[in-house]
Protein backbone atom coordinates (compact mmCIF):
# COMPACT_ATOMS: atom_id res chain seq x y z
CA UNK A 1 0.00 0.00 0.00
CA UNK A 2 2.67 2.09 1.24
CA UNK A 3 4.57 2.01 -2.75
CA UNK A 4 1.06 2.52 -4.20
CA UNK A 5 0.93 5.63 -1.94
CA UNK A 6 4.31 6.96 -2.91
CA UNK A 7 4.27 5.96 -6.48
CA UNK A 8 0.52 8.26 -6.96
CA UNK A 9 3.29 10.78 -5.16
CA UNK A 10 5.65 10.76 -7.44
CA UNK A 11 3.31 10.33 -10.22
CA UNK A 12 1.58 13.45 -9.32
CA UNK A 13 4.85 15.42 -9.14
CA UNK A 14 5.91 13.84 -13.03
CA UNK A 15 3.41 15.30 -14.58
CA UNK A 16 3.71 18.62 -12.67
CA UNK A 17 7.19 18.72 -13.39
CA UNK A 18 6.84 17.81 -17.18
CA UNK A 19 3.99 20.37 -17.43
CA UNK A 20 6.73 22.94 -16.67
CA UNK A 21 9.43 21.22 -19.02
CA UNK A 22 6.62 21.32 -21.90
CA UNK A 23 5.52 24.76 -21.20
CA UNK A 24 9.38 26.09 -20.83
CA UNK A 25 10.01 23.70 -24.05
CA UNK A 26 7.24 25.65 -26.11
CA UNK A 27 8.45 29.23 -25.14
CA UNK A 28 12.11 28.20 -25.49
CA UNK A 29 11.79 27.14 -29.09
CA UNK A 30 9.12 30.08 -29.73
CA UNK A 31 11.68 32.79 -28.40
CA UNK A 32 14.43 30.87 -30.54
CA UNK A 33 11.88 30.15 -33.15
CA UNK A 34 13.14 26.57 -33.77
CA UNK A 35 9.88 25.06 -35.01
CA UNK A 36 8.16 24.26 -38.55
CA UNK A 37 7.14 27.78 -38.42
CA UNK A 38 10.39 29.39 -39.11
CA UNK A 39 10.65 28.09 -42.40
CA UNK A 40 8.52 31.47 -42.76
CA UNK A 41 11.37 33.02 -41.11
CA UNK A 42 14.08 31.66 -43.51
CA UNK A 43 11.50 32.78 -46.32
CA UNK A 44 10.70 36.54 -45.29
CA UNK A 45 13.78 37.96 -46.54
CA UNK A 46 13.72 35.67 -49.56
CA UNK A 47 10.25 37.47 -50.55
CA UNK A 48 11.92 41.13 -49.78
CA UNK A 49 10.95 41.26 -45.98
CA UNK A 50 14.20 41.26 -43.60
CA UNK A 51 13.19 41.40 -39.53
CA UNK A 52 14.78 40.77 -36.67
CA UNK A 53 13.57 37.26 -35.39
CA UNK A 54 16.10 34.95 -34.11
CA UNK A 55 16.18 31.94 -36.23
CA UNK A 56 18.64 28.73 -34.69
CA UNK A 57 16.27 25.98 -36.54
CA UNK A 58 19.02 23.51 -37.83
CA UNK A 59 17.01 20.62 -36.55
CA UNK A 60 13.77 19.87 -35.24
CA UNK A 61 12.73 20.78 -31.64
CA UNK A 62 12.46 16.66 -30.86
CA UNK A 63 16.06 15.97 -31.96
CA UNK A 64 17.39 18.84 -29.80
CA UNK A 65 15.83 18.19 -26.88
CA UNK A 66 16.86 14.51 -27.33
CA UNK A 67 20.67 15.77 -27.17
CA UNK A 68 20.14 18.26 -24.68
CA UNK A 69 18.22 16.00 -22.62
CA UNK A 70 20.33 13.08 -22.87
CA UNK A 71 23.06 15.15 -22.51
CA UNK A 72 21.75 16.20 -18.77
CA UNK A 73 21.37 13.07 -18.16
CA UNK A 74 24.71 11.07 -18.98
CA UNK A 75 25.93 13.51 -16.61
CA UNK A 76 23.89 13.67 -13.81
CA UNK A 77 24.35 9.55 -13.92
CA UNK A 78 28.31 10.21 -13.99
CA UNK A 79 27.89 12.28 -11.46
CA UNK A 80 25.63 9.60 -9.30
CA UNK A 81 27.64 7.14 -10.09
CA UNK A 82 30.38 9.44 -8.21
CA UNK A 83 28.23 9.77 -5.02
CA UNK A 84 27.07 12.86 -5.62
CA UNK A 85 24.13 14.51 -4.23
CA UNK A 86 21.31 13.71 -6.74
CA UNK A 87 19.92 17.43 -7.26
CA UNK A 88 23.72 18.73 -7.92
CA UNK A 89 24.11 15.85 -10.01
CA UNK A 90 21.29 17.22 -12.06
CA UNK A 91 21.90 20.63 -11.55
CA UNK A 92 25.55 19.90 -13.45
CA UNK A 93 23.97 17.72 -15.73
CA UNK A 94 21.64 20.52 -16.89
CA UNK A 95 24.12 23.60 -16.47
CA UNK A 96 26.10 21.69 -18.68
CA UNK A 97 23.65 20.79 -21.41
CA UNK A 98 22.25 24.53 -21.47
CA UNK A 99 25.56 25.66 -22.58
CA UNK A 100 25.47 23.30 -25.47
CA UNK A 101 22.10 24.51 -25.75
CA UNK A 102 23.63 28.25 -26.19
CA UNK A 103 26.10 27.19 -28.14
CA UNK A 104 24.07 25.60 -30.76
CA UNK A 105 21.47 28.62 -30.62
CA UNK A 106 24.51 31.22 -31.36
CA UNK A 107 26.09 29.09 -34.41
CA UNK A 108 22.68 28.22 -35.74
CA UNK A 109 21.51 32.04 -35.34
CA UNK A 110 25.29 33.21 -37.50
CA UNK A 111 24.69 30.41 -39.70
CA UNK A 112 21.04 30.63 -40.63
CA UNK A 113 20.89 34.44 -40.78
CA UNK A 114 24.49 34.49 -42.56
CA UNK A 115 23.40 32.35 -45.38
CA UNK A 116 20.66 34.82 -46.38
CA UNK A 117 23.05 37.75 -46.68
CA UNK A 118 22.35 37.66 -50.69
CA UNK A 119 18.74 38.92 -49.70
CA UNK A 120 19.79 41.83 -47.93
CA UNK A 121 19.15 40.15 -44.25
CA UNK A 122 22.11 41.77 -41.36
CA UNK A 123 23.11 39.85 -38.56
CA UNK A 124 22.17 41.82 -35.86
CA UNK A 125 24.59 40.87 -32.78
CA UNK A 126 22.71 42.66 -30.46
CA UNK A 127 19.73 40.13 -31.01
CA UNK A 128 22.41 37.25 -30.39
CA UNK A 129 23.16 38.98 -27.33
CA UNK A 130 19.72 39.81 -25.80
CA UNK A 131 17.53 36.50 -27.15
CA UNK A 132 20.38 33.81 -27.11
CA UNK A 133 20.48 33.85 -22.83
CA UNK A 134 16.56 33.72 -22.67
CA UNK A 135 16.53 31.14 -24.76
CA UNK A 136 18.83 29.39 -22.13
CA UNK A 137 17.28 30.34 -19.34
CA UNK A 138 14.30 28.46 -20.80
CA UNK A 139 16.20 25.74 -22.46
CA UNK A 140 17.09 25.48 -18.40
CA UNK A 141 13.74 24.90 -16.78
CA UNK A 142 12.80 22.21 -19.26
CA UNK A 143 15.89 20.48 -19.48
CA UNK A 144 15.91 20.13 -15.25
CA UNK A 145 12.48 19.28 -15.45
CA UNK A 146 12.67 16.72 -17.65
CA UNK A 147 16.03 15.12 -15.98
CA UNK A 148 14.15 15.31 -12.42
CA UNK A 149 11.12 13.45 -14.07
CA UNK A 150 13.28 10.75 -15.90
CA UNK A 151 15.68 10.60 -12.32
CA UNK A 152 12.24 9.58 -10.48
CA UNK A 153 11.13 7.53 -13.13
CA UNK A 154 14.58 5.52 -12.56
CA UNK A 155 15.21 5.72 -8.84
CA UNK A 156 11.49 6.42 -7.34
CA UNK A 157 9.47 4.22 -9.80
CA UNK A 158 11.92 1.75 -11.00
CA UNK A 159 11.92 1.68 -14.06
CA UNK A 160 14.61 -0.95 -16.02
CA UNK A 161 16.19 2.05 -18.53
CA UNK A 162 19.52 3.64 -17.23
CA UNK A 163 18.92 7.47 -16.79
CA UNK A 164 20.51 8.37 -20.34
CA UNK A 165 17.91 6.11 -21.81
CA UNK A 166 15.48 7.55 -20.70
CA UNK A 167 16.80 11.03 -21.37
CA UNK A 168 16.36 9.70 -24.80
CA UNK A 169 12.98 8.45 -24.66
CA UNK A 170 11.80 11.74 -22.52
CA UNK A 171 13.27 14.87 -24.83
CA UNK A 172 12.35 13.12 -27.88
CA UNK A 173 8.98 13.01 -26.13
CA UNK A 174 9.46 16.61 -24.85
CA UNK A 175 10.20 17.76 -28.31
CA UNK A 176 7.61 15.91 -30.13
CA UNK A 177 4.47 17.28 -27.90
CA UNK A 178 6.24 20.93 -27.78
CA UNK A 179 6.17 21.25 -31.29
CA UNK A 180 2.62 19.55 -32.23
CA UNK A 181 1.02 21.65 -29.99
CA UNK A 182 2.73 24.60 -29.88
CA UNK A 183 3.73 25.58 -33.38
CA UNK A 184 0.45 26.39 -35.05
CA UNK A 185 -0.07 28.88 -32.10
CA UNK A 186 2.96 30.13 -32.62
CA UNK A 187 2.72 29.83 -36.63
CA UNK A 188 -0.34 31.25 -37.05
CA UNK A 189 -1.28 33.02 -34.48
CA UNK A 190 1.70 34.82 -33.93
CA UNK A 191 3.76 35.00 -36.84
CA UNK A 192 0.46 36.45 -38.84
CA UNK A 193 -1.15 38.29 -36.68
CA UNK A 194 -1.73 40.53 -39.69
CA UNK A 195 -4.31 37.64 -41.45
CA UNK A 196 -7.19 36.81 -40.51
CA UNK A 197 -8.45 35.23 -37.21
CA UNK A 198 -10.27 32.33 -36.95
CA UNK A 199 -8.58 31.01 -40.53
CA UNK A 200 -5.71 29.19 -42.02
CA UNK A 201 -2.78 31.56 -43.18
CA UNK A 202 -3.27 31.49 -47.43
CA UNK A 203 -0.75 29.82 -48.77
CA UNK A 204 -0.25 32.99 -51.28
CA UNK A 205 0.94 35.10 -48.08
CA UNK A 206 3.85 32.47 -47.25
CA UNK A 207 6.58 34.85 -46.07
CA UNK A 208 4.91 38.12 -45.22
CA UNK A 209 5.03 37.67 -41.59
CA UNK A 210 4.90 40.27 -39.25
CA UNK A 211 8.20 42.55 -38.24
CA UNK A 212 7.18 44.97 -36.52
CA UNK A 213 5.86 46.12 -32.99
CA UNK A 214 4.13 49.06 -31.03
CA UNK A 215 7.16 50.72 -31.07
CA UNK A 216 10.12 49.30 -33.63
CA UNK A 217 10.37 46.04 -34.83
CA UNK A 218 9.20 42.98 -33.46
CA UNK A 219 11.38 41.12 -31.21
CA UNK A 220 12.12 37.33 -30.73
CA UNK A 221 11.41 38.17 -26.43
CA UNK A 222 7.95 39.37 -27.51
CA UNK A 223 6.80 36.33 -28.96
CA UNK A 224 7.97 33.92 -26.10
CA UNK A 225 5.70 36.74 -24.42
CA UNK A 226 2.71 36.21 -26.49
CA UNK A 227 2.74 32.23 -27.01
CA UNK A 228 3.26 31.56 -23.18
CA UNK A 229 -0.33 33.24 -22.81
CA UNK A 230 -1.46 29.76 -24.77
CA UNK A 231 1.07 28.02 -26.74
CA UNK A 232 3.41 27.18 -23.61
CA UNK A 233 0.80 25.84 -21.21
CA UNK A 234 -1.27 24.11 -23.90
CA UNK A 235 2.60 22.53 -24.94
CA UNK A 236 2.76 21.79 -20.85
CA UNK A 237 -0.73 20.03 -20.37
CA UNK A 238 -0.04 17.85 -23.11
CA UNK A 239 3.32 16.46 -22.01
CA UNK A 240 2.28 16.54 -18.59
CA UNK A 241 -0.64 14.56 -19.61
CA UNK A 242 1.53 12.27 -21.06
CA UNK A 243 3.93 11.50 -18.56
CA UNK A 244 0.99 11.13 -15.57
CA UNK A 245 -1.04 8.82 -17.72
CA UNK A 246 1.66 6.24 -18.60
CA UNK A 247 2.82 6.17 -14.65
CA UNK A 248 -0.62 6.59 -13.35
CA UNK A 249 -2.20 3.83 -15.38
CA UNK A 250 0.80 1.63 -14.56
CA UNK A 251 1.71 2.08 -11.05
CA UNK A 252 -2.17 1.51 -10.02
CA UNK A 253 -3.19 -0.89 -12.51
CA UNK A 254 -0.48 -3.06 -13.24
CA UNK A 255 -0.74 -5.62 -10.01
CA UNK A 256 -5.08 -6.50 -11.59
CA UNK A 257 -5.27 -9.53 -14.66
CA UNK A 258 -1.57 -10.21 -14.22
CA UNK A 259 -0.63 -6.60 -15.56
CA UNK A 260 -3.81 -6.41 -18.17
CA UNK A 261 -5.20 -3.99 -16.02
CA UNK A 262 -2.48 -1.38 -17.02
CA UNK A 263 -3.55 -2.13 -20.61
CA UNK A 264 -7.05 -1.77 -20.37
CA UNK A 265 -7.16 1.01 -18.77
CA UNK A 266 -4.63 2.68 -21.22
CA UNK A 267 -7.32 1.75 -23.75
CA UNK A 268 -10.05 3.31 -21.62
CA UNK A 269 -8.03 6.81 -21.40
CA UNK A 270 -7.81 6.30 -24.85
CA UNK A 271 -11.50 6.40 -25.57
CA UNK A 272 -12.06 9.42 -23.51
CA UNK A 273 -9.45 11.19 -24.95
CA UNK A 274 -11.15 10.04 -28.46
CA UNK A 275 -14.44 11.38 -27.40
CA UNK A 276 -13.48 15.04 -26.03
CA UNK A 277 -11.79 15.11 -29.10
CA UNK A 278 -14.69 14.89 -31.57
CA UNK A 279 -16.71 16.43 -28.83
CA UNK A 280 -14.07 19.63 -29.93
CA UNK A 281 -14.32 18.86 -33.67
CA UNK A 282 -18.35 18.88 -33.74
CA UNK A 283 -18.19 22.09 -30.92
CA UNK A 284 -16.02 23.73 -33.84
CA UNK A 285 -17.99 22.68 -36.59
CA UNK A 286 -21.65 24.13 -35.19
CA UNK A 287 -20.49 27.43 -33.45
CA UNK A 288 -17.49 28.30 -36.12
CA UNK A 289 -19.94 27.16 -39.47
CA UNK A 290 -18.38 26.64 -42.58
CA UNK A 291 -16.13 29.06 -44.32
CA UNK A 292 -18.24 28.10 -47.70
CA UNK A 293 -21.70 27.07 -48.21
CA UNK A 294 -22.01 23.50 -47.37
CA UNK A 295 -22.38 21.47 -50.73
CA UNK B 1 18.32 13.68 -67.76
CA UNK B 2 18.00 17.16 -66.68
CA UNK B 3 15.82 18.04 -63.59
CA UNK B 4 13.02 19.14 -64.49
CA UNK B 5 12.74 15.82 -66.09
CA UNK B 6 14.09 13.55 -63.32
CA UNK B 7 10.93 15.33 -61.18
CA UNK B 8 8.69 12.47 -60.02
CA UNK B 9 5.55 11.86 -62.29
CA UNK B 10 2.31 10.43 -61.34
CA UNK B 11 3.33 7.40 -60.72
CA UNK B 12 5.32 9.17 -57.96
CA UNK B 13 5.75 6.54 -54.58
CA UNK B 14 4.48 3.46 -56.70
CA UNK B 15 5.52 0.40 -55.74
CA UNK B 16 8.84 -0.69 -58.30
CA UNK B 17 8.88 -4.66 -58.14
CA UNK B 18 12.35 -4.76 -59.16
CA UNK B 19 14.09 -2.90 -56.33
CA UNK B 20 11.37 -4.55 -53.97
CA UNK B 21 12.55 -8.29 -55.03
CA UNK B 22 16.04 -7.34 -54.75
CA UNK B 23 15.61 -6.11 -51.66
CA UNK B 24 13.42 -9.07 -50.51
CA UNK B 25 16.08 -11.25 -51.71
CA UNK B 26 18.98 -9.65 -50.07
CA UNK B 27 16.80 -10.00 -46.43
CA UNK B 28 16.12 -13.66 -47.32
CA UNK B 29 20.27 -13.91 -47.69
CA UNK B 30 20.37 -12.40 -44.15
CA UNK B 31 18.48 -14.24 -42.83
CA UNK B 32 20.01 -17.41 -43.99
CA UNK B 33 23.67 -15.92 -42.81
CA UNK B 34 21.84 -15.52 -39.04
CA UNK B 35 20.56 -19.13 -39.35
CA UNK B 36 23.99 -20.18 -40.15
CA UNK B 37 25.86 -17.58 -37.43
CA UNK B 38 23.21 -19.49 -34.71
CA UNK B 39 23.69 -23.09 -35.99
CA UNK B 40 27.72 -23.02 -36.46
CA UNK B 41 27.86 -21.24 -32.77
CA UNK B 42 29.06 -18.37 -33.28
CA UNK B 43 25.84 -16.06 -31.87
CA UNK B 44 24.51 -18.13 -28.59
CA UNK B 45 21.62 -19.47 -28.09
CA UNK B 46 20.96 -22.18 -31.02
CA UNK B 47 19.90 -21.46 -34.68
CA UNK B 48 16.29 -21.63 -33.96
CA UNK B 49 16.14 -19.22 -31.09
CA UNK B 50 18.69 -17.01 -33.45
CA UNK B 51 16.08 -17.46 -36.79
CA UNK B 52 12.83 -16.68 -34.13
CA UNK B 53 14.88 -13.75 -32.91
CA UNK B 54 15.82 -12.14 -36.10
CA UNK B 55 12.43 -12.67 -37.91
CA UNK B 56 10.69 -11.07 -34.89
CA UNK B 57 12.89 -7.96 -35.40
CA UNK B 58 12.49 -7.63 -38.20
CA UNK B 59 8.50 -8.23 -38.32
CA UNK B 60 8.71 -5.42 -35.32
CA UNK B 61 10.35 -3.22 -38.27
CA UNK B 62 7.27 -4.02 -40.87
CA UNK B 63 5.31 -2.86 -38.10
CA UNK B 64 6.35 0.44 -37.11
CA UNK B 65 6.84 0.97 -40.98
CA UNK B 66 3.13 0.37 -41.31
CA UNK B 67 2.59 2.62 -38.40
CA UNK B 68 4.07 5.44 -39.55
CA UNK B 69 1.87 6.17 -42.55
CA UNK B 70 -1.30 6.43 -40.06
CA UNK B 71 0.83 9.44 -38.36
CA UNK B 72 -0.84 12.45 -39.48
CA UNK B 73 1.83 14.98 -40.52
CA UNK B 74 1.73 18.36 -41.74
CA UNK B 75 4.83 19.78 -41.26
CA UNK B 76 5.81 23.75 -41.83
CA UNK B 77 2.13 24.26 -43.97
CA UNK B 78 0.32 22.88 -40.70
CA UNK B 79 2.06 25.37 -38.40
CA UNK B 80 0.27 28.36 -40.52
CA UNK B 81 -2.87 26.52 -41.10
CA UNK B 82 -2.24 26.56 -44.01
CA UNK B 83 -2.57 21.72 -44.35
CA UNK B 84 -3.90 19.41 -42.07
CA UNK B 85 -1.82 17.29 -40.00
CA UNK B 86 0.59 17.64 -36.68
CA UNK B 87 2.95 20.93 -37.15
CA UNK B 88 5.87 18.41 -37.31
CA UNK B 89 8.38 15.77 -38.59
CA UNK B 90 7.01 12.53 -39.79
CA UNK B 91 9.98 10.67 -38.21
CA UNK B 92 10.19 12.73 -35.27
CA UNK B 93 6.52 12.13 -34.18
CA UNK B 94 6.45 8.79 -35.25
CA UNK B 95 9.37 8.06 -33.11
CA UNK B 96 8.03 9.70 -30.25
CA UNK B 97 4.99 7.56 -30.13
CA UNK B 98 7.01 4.59 -30.68
CA UNK B 99 9.50 5.74 -28.06
CA UNK B 100 6.41 6.25 -25.48
CA UNK B 101 5.15 3.23 -26.16
CA UNK B 102 8.82 1.23 -25.72
CA UNK B 103 8.99 2.95 -22.59
CA UNK B 104 5.64 1.36 -21.21
CA UNK B 105 6.84 -2.27 -22.86
CA UNK B 106 10.27 -1.96 -21.38
CA UNK B 107 8.58 -1.26 -17.83
CA UNK B 108 6.14 -4.70 -18.48
CA UNK B 109 8.98 -6.66 -20.06
CA UNK B 110 9.13 -8.67 -16.96
CA UNK B 111 4.84 -9.85 -17.14
CA UNK B 112 5.39 -11.58 -20.20
CA UNK B 113 5.54 -11.02 -23.74
CA UNK B 114 2.14 -10.21 -23.96
CA UNK B 115 1.40 -7.60 -21.48
CA UNK B 116 4.45 -6.34 -22.63
CA UNK B 117 3.49 -5.62 -26.25
CA UNK B 118 -0.05 -4.59 -25.52
CA UNK B 119 1.68 -2.04 -22.96
CA UNK B 120 3.97 -0.48 -25.65
CA UNK B 121 1.11 -0.77 -28.23
CA UNK B 122 -1.22 1.43 -25.78
CA UNK B 123 1.85 3.36 -24.31
CA UNK B 124 2.09 4.48 -28.16
CA UNK B 125 -1.08 5.06 -28.75
CA UNK B 126 -1.78 6.99 -25.18
CA UNK B 127 0.80 9.25 -26.47
CA UNK B 128 -0.95 10.05 -30.08
CA UNK B 129 -4.36 10.22 -28.55
CA UNK B 130 -3.25 13.23 -26.23
CA UNK B 131 -1.35 14.69 -28.69
CA UNK B 132 -3.69 14.97 -31.51
CA UNK B 133 -6.49 15.83 -28.83
CA UNK B 134 -4.35 18.75 -28.07
CA UNK B 135 -3.43 19.76 -31.77
CA UNK B 136 -7.23 20.48 -32.01
CA UNK B 137 -7.82 22.37 -28.80
CA UNK B 138 -4.75 25.12 -30.23
CA UNK B 139 -6.43 25.05 -33.39
CA UNK B 140 -9.81 25.36 -31.96
CA UNK B 141 -9.55 27.22 -28.79
CA UNK B 142 -6.55 28.75 -29.47
CA UNK B 143 -7.08 30.26 -33.46
CA UNK B 144 -10.98 29.54 -33.96
CA UNK B 145 -10.37 27.44 -36.62
CA UNK B 146 -12.14 23.81 -37.54
CA UNK B 147 -10.58 21.00 -38.57
CA UNK B 148 -11.07 20.19 -42.09
CA UNK B 149 -9.27 17.64 -44.54
CA UNK B 150 -8.30 18.65 -48.20
CA UNK B 151 -7.96 15.03 -49.42
CA UNK B 152 -11.26 14.14 -48.93
CA UNK B 153 -14.96 15.08 -48.92
CA UNK B 154 -16.33 13.78 -46.37
CA UNK B 155 -14.66 11.72 -43.32
CA UNK B 156 -14.59 8.46 -43.63
CA UNK B 157 -15.34 7.98 -40.07
CA UNK B 158 -18.10 10.73 -39.40
CA UNK B 159 -19.32 11.15 -42.71
CA UNK B 160 -18.55 14.98 -42.00
CA UNK B 161 -18.50 17.18 -45.19
CA UNK B 162 -15.00 18.39 -45.52
CA UNK B 163 -14.75 21.40 -47.97
CA UNK B 164 -17.03 23.89 -46.47
CA UNK B 165 -14.78 23.49 -43.55
CA UNK B 166 -11.66 24.58 -45.52
CA UNK B 167 -10.78 28.51 -45.22
CA UNK B 168 -9.44 29.79 -48.16
CA UNK B 169 -6.21 29.27 -50.08
CA UNK B 170 -5.58 26.44 -47.84
CA UNK B 171 -5.60 22.72 -48.02
CA UNK B 172 -7.42 22.51 -44.70
CA UNK B 173 -6.30 22.45 -41.22
CA UNK B 174 -6.41 20.75 -38.21
CA UNK B 175 -7.47 17.15 -37.51
CA UNK B 176 -10.75 15.64 -38.72
CA UNK B 177 -11.53 12.87 -36.90
CA UNK B 178 -9.98 10.04 -39.66
CA UNK B 179 -6.80 11.85 -38.55
CA UNK B 180 -6.82 11.75 -35.08
CA UNK B 181 -7.75 7.96 -34.97
CA UNK B 182 -5.02 7.25 -37.53
CA UNK B 183 -2.47 8.86 -35.16
CA UNK B 184 -3.98 6.71 -32.35
CA UNK B 185 -3.03 3.57 -35.12
CA UNK B 186 -0.01 4.80 -35.62
CA UNK B 187 1.17 4.99 -32.41
CA UNK B 188 -0.35 1.41 -31.34
CA UNK B 189 1.87 0.18 -34.18
CA UNK B 190 4.60 2.10 -33.75
CA UNK B 191 4.66 1.10 -30.02
CA UNK B 192 4.00 -2.52 -30.86
CA UNK B 193 7.08 -3.10 -33.15
CA UNK B 194 9.58 -1.18 -31.14
CA UNK B 195 8.76 -3.32 -28.09
CA UNK B 196 8.70 -6.71 -30.33
CA UNK B 197 12.67 -5.66 -31.33
CA UNK B 198 13.67 -4.23 -27.72
CA UNK B 199 11.44 -7.73 -26.29
CA UNK B 200 13.65 -9.75 -29.16
CA UNK B 201 16.93 -8.40 -28.46
CA UNK B 202 16.69 -8.23 -24.85
CA UNK B 203 15.94 -12.08 -24.56
CA UNK B 204 18.64 -12.49 -27.25
CA UNK B 205 21.10 -10.85 -25.23
CA UNK B 206 20.40 -12.31 -21.87
CA UNK B 207 21.66 -15.87 -23.39
CA UNK B 208 24.55 -14.23 -25.18
CA UNK B 209 26.12 -12.26 -22.51
CA UNK B 210 26.72 -14.99 -20.24
CA UNK B 211 28.09 -17.22 -23.12
CA UNK B 212 30.60 -14.49 -23.91
CA UNK B 213 31.65 -15.08 -19.85
CA UNK B 214 29.91 -11.98 -18.21
CA UNK B 215 28.59 -13.66 -14.38
CA UNK B 216 25.93 -11.72 -12.08
CA UNK B 217 22.45 -12.11 -13.34
CA UNK B 218 21.94 -8.16 -12.01
CA UNK B 219 24.93 -7.05 -13.83
CA UNK B 220 24.19 -8.96 -17.34
CA UNK B 221 20.72 -7.70 -17.15
CA UNK B 222 21.39 -4.18 -16.63
CA UNK B 223 23.23 -4.56 -19.75
CA UNK B 224 21.11 -6.39 -21.90
CA UNK B 225 18.81 -3.93 -21.19
CA UNK B 226 20.76 -1.05 -21.46
CA UNK B 227 22.41 -2.44 -25.47
CA UNK B 228 18.29 -3.42 -26.10
CA UNK B 229 17.29 -0.39 -25.48
CA UNK B 230 19.71 1.70 -27.38
CA UNK B 231 19.62 -0.49 -30.57
CA UNK B 232 15.51 -0.74 -30.29
CA UNK B 233 15.95 2.89 -30.10
CA UNK B 234 18.03 3.20 -33.23
CA UNK B 235 16.40 0.67 -35.20
CA UNK B 236 12.97 2.44 -34.61
CA UNK B 237 14.61 5.97 -36.16
CA UNK B 238 16.32 3.89 -38.81
CA UNK B 239 12.87 2.94 -40.35
CA UNK B 240 10.59 5.20 -39.38
CA UNK B 241 13.29 7.97 -41.46
CA UNK B 242 13.12 5.70 -43.74
CA UNK B 243 9.15 6.18 -43.79
CA UNK B 244 9.02 9.82 -43.72
CA UNK B 245 11.05 9.44 -47.01
CA UNK B 246 8.13 7.34 -48.40
CA UNK B 247 5.66 9.58 -47.32
CA UNK B 248 7.52 12.88 -48.57
CA UNK B 249 6.94 15.26 -46.09
CA UNK B 250 3.26 15.20 -44.99
CA UNK B 251 0.17 12.96 -45.32
CA UNK B 252 -3.15 13.23 -43.65
CA UNK B 253 -3.70 9.90 -42.48
CA UNK B 254 -5.39 6.32 -43.75
CA UNK B 255 -7.21 8.24 -46.15
CA UNK B 256 -4.14 10.38 -47.68
CA UNK B 257 -3.58 8.87 -51.14
CA UNK B 258 -0.03 8.93 -49.95
CA UNK B 259 -1.03 5.90 -47.49
CA UNK B 260 -0.82 3.37 -50.80
CA UNK B 261 2.72 3.58 -50.41
CA UNK B 262 3.13 1.41 -47.93
CA UNK B 263 4.09 -1.86 -48.95
CA UNK B 264 7.09 0.21 -50.34
CA UNK B 265 8.20 1.55 -46.82
CA UNK B 266 7.56 -2.06 -45.52
CA UNK B 267 10.20 -3.69 -48.36
CA UNK B 268 12.86 -1.46 -46.96
CA UNK B 269 12.34 -1.36 -43.06
CA UNK B 270 12.71 -5.65 -44.00
CA UNK B 271 15.85 -4.73 -45.44
CA UNK B 272 16.93 -2.44 -42.99
CA UNK B 273 16.00 -3.72 -40.31
CA UNK B 274 18.07 -7.20 -41.36
CA UNK B 275 21.16 -5.44 -41.62
CA UNK B 276 20.43 -3.71 -38.38
CA UNK B 277 18.82 -6.40 -36.71
CA UNK B 278 22.51 -8.51 -37.51
CA UNK B 279 24.45 -6.09 -36.70
CA UNK B 280 22.73 -5.83 -33.02
CA UNK B 281 23.07 -9.68 -32.66
CA UNK B 282 26.62 -9.54 -33.60
CA UNK B 283 27.44 -7.57 -30.75
CA UNK B 284 27.63 -10.69 -28.43
CA UNK B 285 29.15 -12.77 -31.37
CA UNK B 286 31.53 -15.76 -29.95
CA UNK B 287 34.28 -14.97 -32.68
Amino acid sequence: MQEIIIGIGVTALAGALAAVAGAAEDTESNIGSQGDPNSQVQLAPQMGYTHRIYNKAVSGEPPAYTLWVTLACGVAWAFLMLGVNAILAIIFGTVLATFVQGVYATTAYLGRTASLSKFGQPVFIDVVKSVTTVTMAHAFVAIFATVTVCYLMMTVIGHPFALPLLGIVWGLALGAAGSATGNPYYGKERQYQNQKFGAGVPISASGNIVRYAEAGQRSSIDNGFFTAKFGGPASGICFGLIVFFELWRTIIFEDFLAGWGAVIVGALIIVVFMIIDRYVEVWARKNYGPYTVEA
Amino acid sequence: MSAIAAKPGANAGSFQPIPSVIAIVIAIILVVVAYFLGSSGILAGGAQFVLQTFCLIILGAALIAFGVHFVPVGGAPAAMGQAPGIATGVAMLATGAGLAGLFGGAWAAELGLGVALASGAIGGALMMAITCLMVNISYVFGMGIPAASGKVLKDPITGDLQAAYKSQGTEGHGLPFISYVGGVIGGLFGGLGGTLIYIQLLDFYNVGLPALGFVGAADINMLSVGLAGIFAIGMFLVIAVLSAYNITGTIEGPHDPKFKRFPRAIVAAILASAVCGLVAMLVVALF
